[in-house]
């Protein structure tokens, strides 16, 4: 439902901006060599997730992910620099979305069970549900070179504010080892399982790199791709339940407007 | 949008399914089988998680055995398997961990009796303590002054919904002003979100012979629930004495709502059952041990109670024997037969049914035989 509604907002603007740009000439789309400041408002879509990296023992199969499809929009400003206006930096804010849903197959993996505000916290060798969502705001600053007059590349840290974070799930099919490995071993069989949430450990602070290159599609229609790479666990760092960390890996493509 | 979505779903998977780690060592260290070879056994071995019990034929000599388990893949045990041990008292045994992380001690018993206790006074509780609560369990001593057994209840079920805090808290712990010294108490407790959400929405006090297997707790809970332990005697009467007050408000468990049901009152459970033990019956169950069709009870004794009793009442049930069960001397000397009593303060608790608060109080409970007449 929402990638709809996501899919019809970026329909909108896509012809919005097309319809603005029919009056360009085709041999004059190049990136602007005014000096100074060059404005972008972009819209883009979020693909990745939250992973580990390497993959810990604990998680033996990949049963299914789904990265979800998340909205991003964002305005970068850019100051060019030198004679050549190759070289500039920019420096932007968004709001994003960053998402996704897995389901694993684990051995000993550190777990504990929400219930009434208390949790009983034990290893966990079974199915895993894990659902994570993190409404982000990021501040990128980022070194951009112009390749030629269509493509630019960028590169350059972010630091993310997480406003409003999920990170939650089932555990069924497997067995709690309660407290830990030598604890009380309690089965969960056929329909019988329990939720855990760790909504409340994500980091509000996070940071990491982003790269990606721009190509100008029309004289203000650019297409761009980013890769941004997190750089912190996704969890405060007092949290141990989860005995590695998750960093968040999201690749997003959409476009831009440049004035 | 389409193709790249997948095109990227590929590259995440193929890179997520790539990186799986090799399997990390077990860190598990359990007893999975005990055996005594060359010794004659009454029952099978008893494994918890951190106790063994063999039951053997009495006269046994239990001064020089070698007990021999089988563990978690890759684990160690120590002293090893197979080593010889005196059992005249309980003896003590590590296991490791494949990983060596880990290492858990148990306690390994030999029982070679050919009596029973007939006695409960629930004077003798040992607290089972974990980091956020900790539970009575109920054990008698012998006449050797030795433990002889412990009662089992579902407080280690309870401690899952991680509402239990102190003894006080779970469904069955110990209580002061006994007919004589303390007594066992029995509550009615809702579980809260996790019992909700396991379609288990209240938990019975509960008190019976026998043990409760945690790890079918929440998948198989009436068959969580093992009653049974030999019995060389032909039980007449379960005396004792018990205070009752039913809760206000009776609740019908509806997967995992609890839905009230108007004029209906909540009762307690006091009962006994004796049977014989055959091969694929040791032990009775939830879901068979008052079953009118279970060819293995010889008798069965029971009261059940829906009216508050206020003073400490005395209780005598006799043991009514079903039509054409005769008991063997010989096989109840060798322990071919065994006996269990069970008490709850929700008749209906092994339904999830019952009133929240409902209380039973017990004490000074003994079973009267009668062996003159066998034969």
């Amino acid at each position: 439902m929402k990638i709809k509604k996501y899919s019809i907002l970026l329909f909108v603007m896509l012809t919005a901006i097309t319809l603005k740009a029919q009056n360009d000439k085709p041999r004059s789309i190049q990136w602007s060599s005014k000096p100074g400041l060059q404005y972008e408002v972009y819209a883009a879509i979020n693909i990745g997730g939250s992973a580990p990296i390497p993959m810990p023992a604990e998680i033996r199969h990949i049963d299914s992910y789904n990265p979800s499809l998340n909205l991003q929009i964002g305005t970068t400003i850019t100051k060019w620099f030198t004679q050549s206006q190759r070289w500039g930096v920019a420096i932007g804010v968004r709001l994003e979305e960053k998402s996704m849903k897995t389901r694993a197959s684990v051995k000993n993996y550190g777990m504990e069970i929400a219930m009434d505000g208390n949790t009983i916290s034990g290893n966990w060798t079974g199915k895993v549900r894990t659902a994570y969502s993190s409404k982000q705001i990021a501040f990128p600053v980022t070194a951009n070179f112009k390749i030629n007059k269509r493509w630019k590349i960028n590169f350059g840290p972010y630091i993310a504010l997480a406003l409003n974070n999920d990170f939650n799930g089932e555990v069924h099919n497997g067995y709690l080892r309660e407290g830990g490995p030598t604890g009380n071993k309690v089965t969960f069989e056929e329909d019988a399982y329990a939720t855990y949430d760790f909504s409340d450990d994500i980091r509000l602070f996070q940071w990491g790199l982003q790269a990606g290159g721009s190509w100008l599609a029309m004289r203000h229609l650019v297409i761009n791709a980013n890769l941004t790479w997190g750089l912190n666990d996704i969890f405060n760092s007092s949290f141990k339940t989860v005995s590695f960390d998750l960093y968040p890996i999201y690749l997003n493509f959409g476009f831009g407007y440049v004035f | 949008m389409a193709s790249l979505k997948w095109a990227t779903l590929l590259i995440i998977a193929l890179y997520l399914n790539s990186c799986i780690s090799k399997e990390p060592l077990n860190a598990e260290c359990d007893i999975t089988e005990a055996f005594l070879p060359g010794v004659e056994m009454t029952r099978e071995p008893v494994i918890t998680n951190d106790k063994v019990t063999f039951i053997v034929k009495a006269g046994t000599n239990i001064r020089n055995l070698s007990p021999c388990f089988k563990l978690t893949p890759g684990a160690e045990i120590n002293p090893p398997s197979g080593t010889a041990l005196d059992f005249s008292t309980p003896q003590r045994y590590v296991v490791t961990s494949e990983d060596k992380e880990q290492h858990k001690s148990y306690t390994v018993v030999v029982q070679a009796t050919g009596t029973a206790n007939l006695n409960y006074d629930f004077e003798n509780v040992r607290l089972v303590s974990k980091n956020s609560y900790s539970y009575d369990v109920f054990y008698e001593i012998g006449a050797n002054g030795g433990e002889a057994f412990s009662w089992a209840s579902g407080n280690a079920g309870f401690a899952l919904t991680g509402l239990g805090k102190t003894p006080e808290t779970f469904p069955t712990y110990q209580g002061n002003d006994g007919v004589t010294g303390k007594c066992a108490v029995m509550e009615t407790r809702s579980t809260g979100a996790f019992g909700k959400l396991g379609k288990k929405p209240m938990a019975a006090g509960s008190l019976f012979i026998g043990k409760f297997d945690i790890t079918n707790a929440l998948s198989r809970p009436r068959e969580a629930t093992q009653f049974g332990m030999p019995f060389f005697n032909n039980p007449k009467m379960l005396e004792g004495y018990y205070k009752y007050t039913p809760g206000p408000v009776y609740y019908r468990a509806d997967g995992g709502n609890l839905i009230e049901v108007p004029d209906k009152k909540d009762g307690c459970s006091i009962q006994a059952v004796f049977f014989e033990v055959t091969p694929g019956m040791e032990m009775l169950d939830g879901t068979n041990f008052v079953a009118e069709d279970n060819p293995n009870i010889i008798a069965v004794a029971r009261l059940i109670n829906e009216e508050s009793v206020d003073e400490w009442t005395k209780f005598s049930i006799p043991f009514i024997q079903r039509p054409g069960k005769d008991i063997d001397a010989k096989k109840l000397r060798e322990g071919g037969y065994s006996i269990t009593i069970v008490c709850s303060s929700s008749v209906d608790g092994d339904y999830f049914s019952g009133a929240l608060g409902s209380k039973l109080f017990i004490d000074e409970m003994s079973l009267i035989c009668d062996d003159s007449e066998i034969q």
